[in-house]
């Protein structure tokens, strides 16, 4: 089953003024358990496919279908509410809620949906437990590492229960420690959960254990490989 | 979570959350405290003009009040009298003979109102005595005294123990004259009584206002043989709340007369205070629009240096409305603190103050001429206070429409690019 289906993506940044055709007609399918790196040089728009995917910004032309809807159609708050439910984000900057502790970084958006609180304490211990942080559900953001502070964003973005996960260059900031402990912990959920996960980075040890790794270049895909599991 | 998420926003700049409600809290405190001390103006200009010349409720004739002829007058004045004295409310009453006339000594004459009071119940409505500045009040068994302001005496040039004359017309319409002595001179703070009226007592001018028959006169039938009349009743109460419903009283029990409360009786008040109310109402508006500026620029640099932040949380599906009611939130929970700050601060103020006032003589030695005490003390008044707490809420409300706005129209894609 197929979580992400984009179709003849076109992006056109300034089509007034000076056109920068950031994608030319980018077709992707990202089916579900999938653990895939969108790679490429700067400037080939792997940012803004990325944006797409996660309705943060919309095509100039094209369709883009995530978990059967298209959601090019939809409105800002609409946009809003569907990422809320289908997609968790992982950005470059961790980008936690400074004033929440980790607990209530991870159930935040699961308190946007009003879930019971029983059900909200639940998975919270079971994600930090997951993301190996249950001794540190209350400290604030700044008391904690970039590593560590990026589990939390794995673990607020896997509270919803989306139907995939999508990383903006999730290790950029990380020592190499850091990094492997990270993507331990993704591939694990990967594979014992079924998580989908979407990155888009730069990272030579992120790619090298993807096991679909997608390469854009000039707004266009270059290469589709995929890896055998194990590699 | 919302109000949790602002109450801690607003401590991550601790410094600047902190001159901000600071300067609210001053602005209320300043505020609470000029507001409070012009109704203290209001308040002893209304409770002087009620303690030492209307009182509370005033009863004449239907056509006195217009005409202030003395043949406008109120007859069975005792039995009046004893009917008043019998309503629980009432604290004091007395009776007044008016008439108009001129005051002369032996240098020159003034046009005067004559006031005849009786000399034991006028103390207790208006305690007159405590204005005599030289020589004394009334005297029991001593007729034909006269009180005169210091500022009549000295226009008149006559001093304590002086002979005056008083001529006016009697209740026939002849004049007629009587000779006075003067006892005391008196200052009541207010030019226009000081050299408008003097007092006499109320029997000596009803000697001499109430013609004298000769055997076989007829004019009995229309003038009272005895000297139970008075042209004006002045009633003080125990609680100046009780005016209305002891004026309904007073009217069902004397219907042919005119009752009046101190609003119809001096208007003057009823403008000076709305006057005052006037302008308490700009002040306010002053201060609101001095705060919404300071507010508004706090509350950007809030939004604009989380710009990030607040895109990061559309991102992960913090819709529009709960980022609007965020900052909107984070903008009252400053006033919300700093406003009891500063009410409690104009409180202490008006606390301390309280007994002592504040002393203007040395500014505003003018100020008694209009019948206002040079020393103010401020009055607290709940509903001006929950006149202030609103403007604060409504101010703080206002500020954070536009820092609001700004938040939810960030398009999250761009503001999660930004450094």
């Amino acid at each position: 089953m197929s979580v992400i289906e984009a179709k003849k993506i076109t992006k056109i940044y300034n089509p007034k003024t000076v056109p920068v055709n950031a994608l030319r007609g980018v077709d992707l399918t990202i089916e579900k358990g999938e653990f895939t790196a969108i790679v490429g040089p700067s400037g080939s728009g792997k940012t803004t496919l990325l944006n797409i995917i996660g309705g943060l910004d919309k095509p100039t032309d094209g369709s883009i279908r995530v978990d059967s809807q298209d959601i090019t159609q939809l409105s800002d708050n609409q946009l809003i509410d569907f990422r809320q439910k289908k997609i968790g984000f992982v950005f470059q900057s961790y980008n936690l809620i400074p004033v929440l502790t980790v607990a209530e970084n991870t159930e935040f958006v699961m308190l946007l949906q009003k879930r019971p609180k029983e059900e909200r304490e639940k998975r919270t211990a079971e994600l930090l437990d997951s993301v190996g942080l249950s001794d540190k559900k209350t400290k604030r953001p700044n008391q904690l590492s970039g590593g560590q502070q990026q589990r939390v964003a794995v673990a607020r973005a896997l509270a919803p229960k989306p139907a995939f996960i999508l990383a903006d260059e999730p290790t950029a900031n990380l020592d190499s420690a850091s990094v492997t402990n990270l993507l331990d912990i993704m591939e694990k959920l990967n594979r014992e959960e079924g998580v989908t996960f979407v990155f888009s980075t730069h990272d030579q040890r992120v790619i090298d254990r993807a096991r679909r790794v997608v390469t854009l270049v000039d707004g266009q895909i270059g290469s589709d490989e995929v890896r055998k599991l194990g590699n | 979570m919302i109000i949790k998420i602002a109450w801690r926003n607003i401590w991550r700049s601790r410094i600047r959350s902190i001159v901000v409600i600071l300067s609210v809290a001053v602005g209320v405190w300043a505020l609470s405290f000029v507001l409070s001390f012009s109704n203290g103006i209001t308040y002893t200009y209304i409770s002087n003009a009620i303690r030492d010349q209307l009182s509370h409720l005033q009863i004449h004739h239907p056509k006195f009040p217009e005409d202030k002829n003395s043949k406008y007058f109120l007859a069975d004045v005792s039995k009046k009298l004893e009917t008043i004295r019998q309503m629980p409310e009432v604290e004091a009453v007395t009776e007044r003979v008016v008439a108009t006339g001129m005051v002369s000594s032996a240098r020159t004459a003034r046009g005067v109102k004559i006031v005849g009071v009786n000399p034991e119940t006028e103390t207790k409505v208006t305690h007159f005595e405590k204005n005599i500045k030289e020589g004394e009040y009334f005297k029991a068994d001593r007729h034909n005294e006269i009180l005169l302001s210091q500022r009549t005496a000295e226009k008149l040039k006559v001093k304590l123990r002086s002979r005056i004359v008083l001529t006016f017309q009697n209740l026939d319409g002849e004049i007629t004259s009587a000779a006075f002595r003067v006892v005391g001179l008196f200052n009541t703070g207010n030019m226009l009584t000081d050299e408008g009226v003097v007092y006499v007592e109320s029997d000596d001018l009803n000697k001499n206002l109430i013609p004298q028959m000769a055997e076989g006169d007829s004019l009995s039938a229309e003038f009272p043989v005895n000297q139970d009349i008075a042209q004006e009743i002045a009633i003080f109460l125990k609680d100046s709340k009780m005016v209305g419903p002891v004026k309904e009283k007073l009217k069902t029990a004397f219907p042919d007369q005119l009752v009046e409360d101190y609003y119809e009786l001096s208007p003057d008040i009823e403008l000076y205070e709305s006057q005052i109310h006037t302008s308490n109402s700009i002040i306010i508006v002053i201060f609101m629009l001095a705060l919404i500026f300071g507010i508004i620029n706090t509350m950007l640099m809030a939004v604009l240096e989380r710009y990030k932040e607040l895109g990061m949380l559309m991102a992960i599906g913090m819709n529009k409305l709960k980022i609007f009611t965020m900052i909107v939130m984070e903008t009252l929970m400053l006033g919300l603190v700093a406003a009891p700050l500063g009410l409690g601060l104009g409180l202490l103020t008006i606390y301390l103050l309280q007994d002592k006032g504040i002393d203007l003589s040395n500014f505003a030695a003018g100020l008694e001429r209009f019948g206002i005490d040079t020393t103010i003390f401020p009055v607290l008044d709940p509903a001006l206070y929950f006149r202030i707490a609103i403007a604060v809420f409504i101010t703080t409300l206002l500020a954070s429409i536009y820092p609001a706005r700004k938040a939810v129209k960030l398009q999250p894609v761009e503001a999660l690019h930004k450094i």
